[in-house]
C-alpha cells in the first residue's frame, strides 16, 4: 500500500490484539467525564464568542445589505454598484463580511447570487471568467421550493438545450442563468483586490459594465490598502463603470479586545493565565493573525486543560454527585497550593481538620468543590473589578482606557494591586473636580445595578453627600474643587543662597472645598478597598491549579512550531532525541559542543560534515571524510550504502542539490541556526 | 603559459615579479630546471599568483586590495630585480630547508618591502594575508590528519587536497566575532566570500552502490540505534489519544521533524480503527510521495468514500465544487479523516494545489493528519491557507529512515549529476534493446561505443592532470568546469596578457590550448554530438536518412535510455545516462 497513491484505509490483519482497546488507567479513567466537561465548558464559551464577533460587524453589514437591497431598486444604468469594504491590513483574513452577506442571501426574499473571486481564481481574464461562470450555474439560488433544484438539475446537465454551443466563457451562459432564475442580483466579491493584476482587474470590470445591462450585477471590493490605490490601479473606464460606497471594517485589534471581553465575561470555569494571554496576544499583534487563530488558540487552552490535567474533572458541571477516583484524590493532595493551605492550617492549629482532609476522601473532596467555587467566583469578581476600573478611567478626562485584555493580563499575573496604573487612577480621582467625580460615582453605581459590576460599601452615603454639598453650592457655576486639585495649589520660587527653591503653596480652601477634599477622601479610600479586595493574585487562591491554566509550552509548540530548528537539533545532536547511551555528546565540560561520533546515525554524521563546508561541497572529499568517520571495521560498500542514504536524505530535506560548477560537486543550501 | 613566457621576454617591467616567483620556485625544488620550473606553476605553487587574488577578494580588507595585486603581480619597476634574486640567493640555505613556498614569497616580500617604504604598508597587508594562509594550510594539515588518517596517502596532489577540504576547520580556527549573531548575521558569516575553494577529487563512479547492491546493504545493516529509534516511536505513540481528541475538535495537526513518519502515522491510524466504538472511522490515505501524483487523484480518493457512484468531472477545480456540495448534503455522516504523507513533497508543492486541499479540509467533517519532512514547509502556506488549514504542529522526529519517500540511488544520482531518469539501468536498458530491431540496436551500440571513446580519450589527462602537462591549465579547466573562481582569476588574468600587448602568439597558442584540453571534457559530460553520431550511423548502414535516424533516436528517448541537451556552443548531444562500467557491460551484452 505504500507505492499507492491514494487509498482507504483498512486495517491490516484482524489480529484481535492489535483491534484490542486500550483501557485508560489511573487518572485517564475521568477522561470520558473530562471530554464531556470540555464539550460543555466549550460550547458554551464558543456560543459567546461567535455572537460577540457577529455582531462586531453587524453594523456593517447592515450597511451592505442596505445599499445592495437599494441597488436592486435603483441602479444607475450602466453602473455596476460597488461596496468597497476597507478592512485593514488583515484584509484576506476577513472574509466575514460576505459570509455574513452570503447568509443574508440565503434568508433574503430576493433571488440573489453570491459569486466569490480570488486572485487565485485565474490569472487571465478568459479564466477568470470561466470561474465566474462555473460558479454562478452550479451554485443554487436563494430559494429553495423543491421543483426549482429540479429543474435546476435539469438544466444543469444540457444547460443550453436550445440555441448554438456557447464557449464556457461567454457571459451569455450567465445572462442565461439569471433569466431562468429570475436572478435579481449577481453580487461579485473581489476577496483579495490587491492581489489581483491591475490589467485584469481593469478589463473584467469594464467587461461586467458592458453587460451590466443585462445582467444585474454588483461588486463588493475587500481592501486593505486605499480607495486612491485601488483607484490609481483601475484604468478610467473601469473607474467610470462603477458606483461606488465605502463600508469601513473592524480591525481585528478591535475584534480581538471584543473576543477577549466575550472570553472574561462568560461564566467560564476555567481561567486562562496572564502568561498565556499575553503570550497569545504579543502573536496576535506581531503577526497579523486571523480572529480565528486567537479563538483556536483559546480553545486549544482549554483542551489541555481538560486533557492533561485529570483534576479539571472537579470543573464539570453537577460534578458534586458523582465519584471520582481515589488516584484523583490522591492527586489533589498532591497540588502545591494544596499543600500550602495544609500549612496554613497547621500555623492556624487547625490540626484535625487537616488530619480530616488528608485522610478522607470526601472531605477533600467537599473542600476542593467548596474552594473551586470560591476560586470562580473570585475570579470573576476580579473581572467585574476590571470593569469598574475602566468605568472610571473612561469618566476621568486626560486618562487613557487601558484595554480589557491588557489589565486582565496584569491582574492575573496579581500585579495590578498597587500598580502604577491603580494609583494614578486614584490620584486623579482627587484632583478632580466635583461635576465629574458626582459622575463617576453616578456611574458606578448605576452599573452596579445593572450590570453587577461590585461597588464598595457606603457608596450610596457618600453620593448623597455629595449632592448634598453640591446643592448648597448652587449659587455658584464653578465646581468644588478638592485639596490635591492643581488649582489650588501655586508654585513658589524662592532664591536662597543662590539656589532656586520650589515650594508648593496650598491655597486657601473654602468650607465647601474642605468638605469636599472629605469626601473625596472616602471615595478614593472605598475605591481602593474594593481594588485590594478583588484583585486578587490567582496564585494565592486555593486549587488554583484547577481552574486557572498558564501553560505558555504547549501553546507555543503546537502553534509556533520551528521545525527547522527541530530538524537541525535533530542532526546536530542527534542525543537529544535519541538518547542513546553511545553518542552522549562528550563527557564533562565538552558537553555543549556537537561532536562527530562514528556511533551517531549515519545522516547525522554526513550532516555535520556538510555543516563544516562552505557553499560547494566536493561529493569526492564528503566520501572519505564520511569514512574516515564511519568506516572502521565496516565494508566499504556498507559504508557506502549509508552514505548514499545520507546524500539522498540531505537532498530530500532540502539541504543540498546538485550543481553544474563543478563534476562531482554539490552546492550547500541550508545554513544553520538561522 | 607560453604567453606568459613571451611577455617575459619583452617586457621589462613585468620580468620582476616572474623573477621572484622563479626565484622562489627554484628553491622550493632545487631539481627542477627554470624552464619546467615555470610550467609547473599552475599545478602547485602557482597558488602565489592565484591564491592571493582570491584572498583578496574575500575576506580581507578590501580597499588594499587591488592597488597590492597589481603592485606585486606587474609593477614592481621601482627596484631592479637584480636585487631580488639576489636578496634570495644569499640566504639559500635557510630558504632551502623551508619547504612553504609561500612563506618565502612572503620573505621575498618582505625583502622588498625593507628597501622600499613608500608601499611598506600595503606590502604589509600582503604579507599578512600571505602569513594567515600559511597558517591556514597548517591548520589543515592538521585537520586532515586528524579527520582522515588513510587519506593523504591515497591522494596524489597532497596540497590540491589540502586546499580544498576542511574549510570548516579553518572556520572554527576563525575567533568567530560574537557568540550571538543575529540570524542575518549568522547568515553572512557562515557565507561569507572567499576561502571558497574545494578540491578537484572526483568521487570515483564504481564505488557508488546501484540499487541492487544498495538494497543488498541497506538490508543488511542493522541500526545500532534501532531500541532507541523503538523508544523513541513509543513516546510519540503515547500521544496519540490526544491526537484523536484534537482531530475530533475540529483542528488538523501537522507532523514535522527529521525521520520517516510513515509508520508512526500508520500505527495511528491502526489505533483510532481499534479505539473507535460502533462507527469504524473512515480514512483515506495519500501517499504524497508517490511519483505523479496530483490533487486530482486525492480528489477522487475522496470522492470514493462521499460521492460513491457519482461521476466526477474531470477538472480538479470542479471536482471540489462538487465534492464541498456533496459535502454539505451528507451533514449526518461520520467524520472522514484524510492523512497525507508528505504533504510538502513536490509533488504537492503547487499553490493551487496546496489551496484545494485547504479548502477540501476546511469543511467540519474532514480532518486532515498531515506529515511534513523539509525544514521550511511552512512557507507552503499564506495567511488564508493557514486559516483554512488550521493546524496543530508537533515535533515527531522519528529518526526512521526514508525508506519509501526517497528512491536513495537516484536522488543520489541526480544529485551528483550521474546517470538520471534511467530505465532501471542496464537490465532495463538491455530489455528495451530486446524488443527493438536489429537497426536501433546497433544505433545504440555505436552511441554507447562513441561514449565510451570520449570518456576515455579525456579520462586519463585528469587523473595524471597536470603533473606531466607542461600548460597554464589548472584542475579546474580540465575538468571541464566553469568555476566562478576560475572564472574571476581568468578574467583577471586575460587584461594583464593583454597588457603585455605583444603576446599575439603566445595568444593564438593559449586559444589552441584550451579548447583541446577542454573539448574532451566537455563532450564526455554533455555525451556524443548529434551530427557526428548520424554520419557513424550512416556510414555503418544504420539508417539512410536523418528521419530514420530521428525515429531510431526517439525509441531510445522515450524510454529514458538517452538523453539530450545543448552545450554552451548550441549543439545537441546526446548521451547515454549511465557509468563507463555499466556502458561497457552494455556494449559486451550487445555484442
Amino acid at each position: 500500500m505504500e507505492y499507492e497513491k491514494v487509498y482507504v484505509f483498512e486495517p491490516e490483519g484482524e489480529r484481535p490484539a492489535k483491534r484490542r482497546r486500550v483501557e485508560p488507567q489511573g487518572l485517564q479513567t475521568s477522561w470520558r467525564r473530562r471530554r464531556q466537561a470540555f464539550d460543555q465548558v466549550w460550547t458554551v464559551q464558543q456560543q459567546a464568542l461567535d455572537a460577540r464577533l457577529e455582531s462586531i460587524n453587524a453594523s456593517t453589514v447592515d450597511k451592505v445589505w442596505q445599499f445592495l437591497e437599494q441597488a436592486t431598486l435603483d441602479g444607475q444604468p450602466g453602473r455596476i454598484p460597488t461596496g468597497i469594504v476597507l478592512t485593514g491590513a488583515d484584509g484576506a483574513t476577513g472574509s466575514g463580511i460576505s459570509k455574513q452577506v452570503a447568509e443574508r442571501i440565503r434568508g433574503g426574499k430576493h433571488r440573489r447570487i453570491l459569486l466569490s473571486l480570488s486572485s487565485s481564481s485565474g490569472t487571465s481574464l478568459k479564466a477568470l471568467l470561466k470561474t465566474l461562470i462555473a460558479k454562478a450555474t452550479s451554485r443554487r439560488t436563494g430559494s429553495s421550493d423543491d421543483d426549482e433544484v429540479d429543474d435546476e438539475d435539469e438544466e444543469l446537465r444540457n444547460p443550453r438545450a436550445t440555441g448554438p454551443k456557447l464557449l464556457n466563457y461567454d457571459l451569455q451562459l450567465l445572462q442565461d442563468h439569471v433569466r431562468e432564475h429570475r436572478t435579481e442580483q449577481v453580487i461579485i466579491t473581489f476577496e483579495d483586490t490587491e492581489a489581483f493584476d491591475s490589467d485584469l482587474l481593469s478589463e473584467i470590470i469594464e467587461l461586467l459594465g458592458c453587460w451590466q445591462g443585462r445582467i444585474p450585477f454588483a461588486c463588493l471590493f475587500n481592501i486593505a490598502t486605499s480607495i486612491d490605490f485601488l483607484q490609481q490601479r483601475l484604468s478610467k473606464a473601469a473607474v467610470k463603470a462603477l458606483a461606488g460606497q465605502v463600508f469601513d471594517v473592524a480591525l481585528s485589534s478591535a475584534e480581538i479586545e471584543q473576543v477577549c471581553e466575550a472570553m472574561f465575561d462568560t461564566d467560564t470555569p476555567l481561567w486562562i493565565g496572564s502568561g498565556l494571554v499575553s503570550t497569545m496576544l504579543e502573536r496576535q499583534h506581531d503577526y497579523i493573525v486571523s480572529v480565528d487563530s486567537f479563538v483556536a488558540a483559546v480553545k486549544y487552552a482549554c483542551m489541555s486543560h481538560f486533557y492533561a490535567n485529570a483534576l479539571s474533572v472537579f470543573l464539570e458541571p453537577g460534578s458534586e454527585s458523582r465519584d471520582v477516583g481515589p488516584d484523583h484524590i490522591e492527586a489533589v493532595r498532591q497540588l502545591d497550593s494544596f499543600k500550602a493551605y495544609a500549612r496554613r492550617l497547621l500555623d492556624d492549629r487547625q490540626v484535625a481538620v487537616l488530619k480530616d482532609l488528608l485522610e478522607s476522601g470526601a472531605a477533600l473532596w467537599s473542600l476542593v468543590l467548596d474552594k473551586v467555587a470560591e476560586g470562580r467566583q473570585k475570579l470573576s469578581a476580579m473581572v467585574q473589578t476590571l470593569k469598574v476600573a475602566r468605568l472610571v478611567q473612561q469618566r476621568l478626562p486626560n486618562t487613557p482606557v487601558s484595554s480589557m485584555s491588557s489589565l486582565y493580563v496584569q491582574a492575573m499575573s496579581g500585579k495590578l494591586v498597587g500598580s502604577p496604573l491603580i494609583r494614578t487612577l486614584l490620584l486623579t480621582i482627587r484632583k478632580a473636580p466635583s461635576n465629574i467625580v458626582v459622575d463617576l460615582l453616578r456611574e458606578l453605581i448605576s452599573s452596579h445595578t445593572e450590570k453587577g459590576t461590585p461597588t464598595f460599601s457606603g457608596c450610596h452615603e457618600i453620593l448623597t453627600r455629595f449632592d448634598d454639598l453640591i446643592e448648597s453650592q448652587k449659587h455658584s457655576k464653578k465646581p468644588l474643587r478638592g485639596e490635591d486639585d492643581s488649582q489650588n495649589t501655586t508654585l513658589r520660587t524662592t532664591v536662597v543662597a543662590q539656589k532656586v527653591e520650589l515650594s508648593k503653596q496650598k491655597s486657601a480652601l473654602s468650607e465647601q472645598d474642605k468638605k469636599y477634599t472629605e469626601l473625596l477622601g472616602l471615595l478614593t479610600t472605598g475605591l481602593e478597598e474594593l481594588f485590594a479586595d478583588n484583585l486578587v493574585n490567582p496564585t494565592n487562591l486555593v486549587f488554583h491549579e484547577i481552574f486557572v491554566y498558564d501553560l505558555k509550552s504547549p501553546y507555543r509548540e503546537v502553534f509556533t512550531p520551528r521545525p527547522r530548528h527541530a530538524i537541525e537539533r535533530a542532526l546536530a545532536t542527534p542525543h537529544d532525541y535519541l538518547d542513546c547511551d553511545c553518542c552522549g555528546s562528550g563527557q564533562g565540560d565538552e558537553g555543549a559542543e556537537a561532536t562527530l561520533a562514528a556511533t551517531q546515525p549515519a545522516t547525522a554524521v554526513l550532516y555535520q560534515l556538510y555543516l563544516e563546508s562552505g557553499s560547494l561541497i566536493n561529493a569526492g572529499d564528503l566520501w572519505q571524510a564520511f569514512q574516515a568517520v564511519l568506516g572502521d571495521g565496516r565494508e566499504e560498500a556498507e559504508t557506502m550504502a549509508l552514505f548514499q542514504r545520507g546524500l539522498a536524505e540531505l537532498r530530500y530535506l532540502g539541504m543540498m542539490k546538485s550543481t553544474r560548477k563543478r563534476v562531482d560537486h554539490v552546492a550547500k543550501v541550508m545554513w544553520q541556526g538561522l | 603559459m607560453p604567453k606568459r613566457k613571451a611577455g617575459e621576454t619583452t617586457i621589462d617591467e613585468d620580468l620582476t615579479p616572474r623573477k621572484i616567483r622563479k626565484a622562489v620556485r627554484d628553491d622550493a625544488e632545487p631539481i627542477v630546471s627554470p624552464q619546467t620550473a615555470a610550467a609547473e606553476t599552475p599545478s602547485g605553487r602557482k597558488s602565489i599568483l592565484r591564491g592571493t587574488p582570491r584572498k583578496l577578494n574575500g575576506i580581507h580588507s578590501v580597499e588594499a586590495t587591488p592597488k597590492s595585486l597589481r603592485k606585486v603581480l606587474f609593477t614592481t619597476p621601482l627596484k631592479p630585480d637584480d636585487e631580488v634574486v639576489q636578496a634570495d640567493e644569499e640566504t639559500p640555505t635557510a630558504v632551502g630547508n623551508d619547504r612553504s613556498a609561500r612563506r618565502k614569497s612572503q620573505r621575498v616580500l618582505q625583502t622588498r618591502e625593507e628597501s622600499d617604504d613608500e608601499d611598506a604598508e600595503a606590502d604589509e597587508a600582503i604579507a599578512q594575508q600571505i602569513l594567515e594562509g600559511d597558517a591556514y594550510e597548517e591548520d589543515d594539515e592538521e585537520a586532515s590528519t586528524r579527520d582522515e588518517p588513510g587519506l593523504i596517502a591515497d591522494t596524489p596532489s597532497k596540497s590540491g587536497k589540502l586546499r580544498g577540504r576542511p574549510k570548516g576547520r579553518r572556520r572554527e580556527r576563525t575567533p568567530s566575532p560574537v557568540p550571538d549573531l543575529p540570524p542575518h548575521e549568522l547568515y553572512f558569516f557562515q557565507n561569507r566570500a572567499g576561502g571558497n575553494k574545494t578540491s578537484a577529487n572526483t568521487l570515483p563512479s564504481h564505488v557508488l552502490l546501484d540499487h541492487d547492491d544498495y538494497f543488498a546493504k541497506i538490508n543488511a545493516y542493522e541500526d545500532p540505534h534501532v531500541a532507541d529509534v523503538e523508544r523513541l516511536k513509543r513516546l510519540h505513540k503515547r500521544s496519540f489519544d490526544q491526537w484523536i481528541f484534537e482531530l475530533e475538535e475540529g483542528l488538523n495537526i501537522c507532523l514535522y521533524g527529521y525521520g520517516s513518519k510513515r509508520e508512526l502515522v500508520m500505527e495511528f491510524a491502526e489505533y483510532t480503527y481499534g479505539q473507535a466504538e460502533s462507527q469504524k472511522p473512515r480514512v483515506i490515505v495519500v501517499n504524497g510521495y508517490t511519483p505523479g501524483l496530483t490533487v486530482r487523484d486525492i480528489l477522487v480518493g475522496v470522492g470514493s468514500l462521499i460521492a460513491k457512484g457519482a461521476k466526477l468531472p474531470a477538472q480538479p477545480a470542479a471536482m471540489l465544487d462538487l465534492l464541498m456540495l456533496k459535502l454539505e448534503e451528507l451533514t449526518t455522516t461520520q467524520p472522514i479523516l484524510l492523512i497525507i504523507h508528505s504533504l510538502d513533497h513536490a509533488n504537492l508543492r503547487k499553490s493551487m494545489t496546496q489551496a484545494m486541499i485547504a479548502r477540501l479540509v476546511a469543511h467540519p467533517s474532514i480532518s486532515l493528519l498531515a506529515t511534513c519532512d523539509t525544514p521550511n514547509f511552512p512557507l507552503l502556506w499564506d495567511v488564508s491557507l493557514t486559516r483554512q488549514l488550521r493546524f496543530l504542529y508537533h515535533d515527531t522526529t522519528t529518526f526512521q529512515p526514508y525508506r519509501v519517500e526517497i528512491d536513495v540511488v537516484e536522488e543520489v544520482n541526480a544529485l551528483l549529476g550521474r546517470s538520471r531518469r534511467r530505465l532501471g539501468g542496464k537490465d532495463g536498458g538491455a530489455y528495451v534493446l530486446k524488443s527493438l530491431p536489429e537497426n536501433a540496436r546497433n544505433l545504440f551500440k555505436i552511441l554507447v561505443e562513441e561514449q565510451i571513446g570520449l570518456a576515455e580519450s579525456f579520462e586519463p589527462t585528469t587523473t595524471l592532470g597536470a603533473a606531466n602537462s607542461d600548460d597554464d591549465l589548472d584542475p579546474d579547466d580540465l575538468l571541464g568546469a566553469s568555476d566562478d573562481e576560475a572564472a574571476l582569476a581568468e578574467e583577471q588574468n586575460t587584461p594583464s596578457r593583454r597588457a603585455r600587448g605583444r603576446g599575439r602568439p603566445a595568444k593564438k597558442a593559449k586559444v589552441a590550448a584550451r579548447p583541446v584540453a577542454r573539448a574532451p571534457a566537455v563532450s564526455a559530460m554533455e555525451g556524443v554530438e548529434y551530427r557526428a553520431l548520424y554520419h557513424k550511423a550512416v556510414e555503418a548502414f544504420v539508417c539512410s536518412s536523418e528521419l530514420a535516424f530521428r525515429t531510431l533516436l526517439k525509441e531510445f528517448h522515450d524510454h529514458a535510455m538517452v538523453e539530450s541537451r545543448r552545450d554552451a556552443g548550441g549543439t545537441e548531444r546526446l548521451s547515454v545516462p549511465m557509468g563507463r562500467e555499466e556502458l561497457r557491460r552494455m556494449v559486451e551484452e550487445l555484442e
